[in-house]
């Protein structure tokens, strides 16, 4: 990286660290902590709802997703605003008339005790390890890139929000996350402008759609159907989005409290609303978006030589290997097919922009094929990392965005969109350390400890809880980097494993007023758990294939059937 | 569907509209992608 892009990097986050320590004034009670005083605006709301949920991966995966499986990711958000409106509607008046500090709080006032502490530890189990995680993924792309070094990475991107989120609570999380958007926003449009004013000066946008349709990267809706039936094992598809897509969306938002506290610092109900509903609105849209800039750069691709896989560090390993001269045979190969692509792909716009049919159609089927030709070269690396060399990871899709901006972006613009990572990141565990202490202190400190605390007293702990949850997800991010890579996958779908489950509880208690009996909930869900890890395992073992969003409705329903049957031939009897 | 709280929905006149409204919006964006999609393969 240049001294701009230092400079630029380095401004943009200490400007963002001032700025939340500037706006980190609020009452010294556990009320201003962790709930803003219940004073925001549904604006606000919005915006720290879409940042705690837009990742660092968010802005990375995105674009290396439509670059190599096309646009269809997009299908994977299709359940949210169907679930922000079932939000909108239940769960929403249910925490503002009960004035509750976490989402577990009202399962005890709903149940008991137990069911309370019951979510709250999934909660600590998923959010806790999974925060570490949104720390390491980034951190670990940056340093392969980059060159950094792993462990001052690690300590960058995980400590220095602390220091606003500890001295601020939700407030600064809320304040910093909407500059945090704007910047990133800006950062990615940029890059999109860039991208496509890099591209031959005869070939504008609508050829760069074209290019990429073409060659299969605008394939947003897919149905899952084959001529053997509906593929379970796809992981984006219509059916899948919109009902897998739902129970997840609806146990994220609806039952985890880094989504929940953002919401409960509306000033009221309708504020809350108003800022989950837009998200209902605007969250596609963009993530259609963010897919774009990945067809685009699929594009810049076509007319520029790309590099046969996109992790160097991995490309290193596999040239350190026996398949060093295989792998040179074929990266000669995937050049000269990138010669005739390029050529080929000049032929086609040339002969779209003459109206020349006959030449379109040939020019068009030669690069269709030089494509598939390109694709099954990659394939090869893809293989041999997976398979034959030791600690090898074939997976490079968080690595083609940044690679594309390190390598074809001016100065200036580098160090921007690296600091795009790190503000989205902060975002995102800013908010999941500011729940999870809000979580300590509510759901345990304050009800297993003998000595009442004052207002202050417990603002001060707080503040601790939060240091010590930051410091916990660091230590994960290091631990995670002496695994390995293959961890990031596992831990994406460790949502998938709890959600369902505790969205079933909730279910329960919102649409289940007949089961008053605790016991019934609280050991469906301890089957149920145990039902979603089973099938888990199943799917790993390879017994039957299934896309892991499936799991959050089978954890969902599974909590609902047992404690119906629970409460119909088990407790009942004991009553 | 009965309105659960008694804090006016803006610029509607309840919350179901903008219930439709989202739900509207998401089959409208659906409808347009599926267009998208037909046009490009």
């Amino acid at each position: 990286m240049s001294l701009a892009d230092w400079i630029v990097l380095v401004v943009t986050l200490l400007s963002i660290v001032a700025y939340g320590l500037y706006k980190s004034r609020t009452s010294r009670n556990l009320d201003g902590y962790f709930l803003s005083n219940r004073s925001m605006p549904w604006g606000l709301v919005l915006l720290s709802i879409m940042g705690t949920q837009a990742s660092a991966i968010t802005f990375l995966s995105a674009p290396g997703q439509a670059y190599t499986d096309g646009m269809r990711f997009v299908q994977y958000y299709f359940g949210i605003p169907l679930a922000m409106v079932v939000i909108s509607i239940f769960f929403v008046p249910i925490f503002h008339r009960l004035r509750v500090y976490t989402a577990y709080e009202y399962l005890e006032q709903r149940f008991d005790g137990k069911t309370r502490t019951l979510t709250s530890l999934l909660f600590f189990l998923q959010r806790g390890l999974s925060t570490g995680i949104s720390v390491f993924a980034p951190s670990i792309i940056l340093s392969s890139l980059l060159g950094w070094d792993i462990i001052w990475t690690n300590l960058f991107m995980g400590g220095l929000l602390i220091i606003y989120t500890m001295s601020g609570g939700a407030k600064a999380v809320a304040y910093t996350q909407q500059i945090q958007l704007f910047i990133v926003f800006t950062g990615m449009f940029l890059a999109a402008y860039m991208v496509v004013k890099m591209l031959p000066a005869d070939v504008g946008f609508s050829d760069a759609l074209q290019v990429g349709g073409k060659l299969g990267k605008l394939n947003i809706i897919s149905t899952g159907f084959t001529e053997k039936g509906f593929n379970w094992s796809d992981q984006y598809n219509l059916l899948s989005g919109i009902i897998g897509g739902f129970f997840l969306a609806l146990s994220y938002f609806g039952t985890d409290q880094s989504q929940v506290g953002r919401y409960l610092t509306a000033k009221s109900l309708k504020e809350s609303r108003m800022g989950l509903l837009m998200n209902g609105i605007v969250k596609v849209p963009m993530q259609f978006l963010i897919l774009l800039i990945g067809v685009l750069v699929f594009t810049f691709y076509q007319f520029n030589n790309a590099p046969i896989f996109f992790n160097d560090v991995q490309l290193k390993k596999l040239e350190a290997s026996a398949y060093k001269d295989s792998l040179k045979i074929v990266q000669g190969q995937y050049a000269a097919v990138a010669v005739n692509k390029q050529q080929a792909v000049r032929d086609y716009t040339m002969a779209r922009h003459a109206g020349e049919e006959e030449k379109e159609t040939a020019s068009l089927a030669s690069l269709q094929s030089l494509q598939k030709e390109s694709d099954s070269l990659r394939k090869k690396v893809v293989f041999w990392l997976n398979k034959k060399v030791p600690g090898g990871d074939g997976n490079d899709t968080n690595y083609i965005f940044l690679r594309f901006v390190v390598d074809h972006l001016p100065v200036g613009l580098v160090g921007l969109l690296i600091a795009i990572i790190f503000l989205a990141s902060w975002g995102s565990i800013a908010a999941a350390i500011n729940s999870l202490a809000s979580c300590s202190m509510v759901d345990f400190h304050r009800r297993f400890t003998k000595k009442k605390d004052s207002g202050e007293d417990e603002y001060r702990l707080s503040k601790w809880y939060t240091l010590g949850w930051g410091v916990f997800c660091i230590i994960v991010a290091m631990f995670t980097y002496n695994i390995g890579n293959s961890l990031i996958e596992a831990v994406n779908i460790l949502g998938s494993l709890f959600y369902g489950v505790i969205l079933g509880v909730f279910l329960v208690a919102f649409f289940f007023k007949k089961i008053t009996n605790s016991n019934p909930v609280f050991w469906g869900a301890i089957l149920a758990q145990v039902m979603v890890l089973f099938v888990f395992i199943l799917t790993k073992i390879g017994v039957f294939q299934m896309g892991f969003l499936w799991l959050n409705p089978i954890g969902a329903f599974g909590v609902v059937g047992f404690t119906l049957l629970l409460d119909q031939f088990v407790f009942a009897k004991k009553s | 569907m009965k309105e659960i709280d008694n804090e006016k929905a803006p610029f509607f006149k309840s919350w179901n509209s903008w219930y439709i409204l989202v739900i509207g919006f998401l089959l409208l964006l659906i409808i347009l992608f599926f267009f998208i999609t037909k046009r490009f393969s």
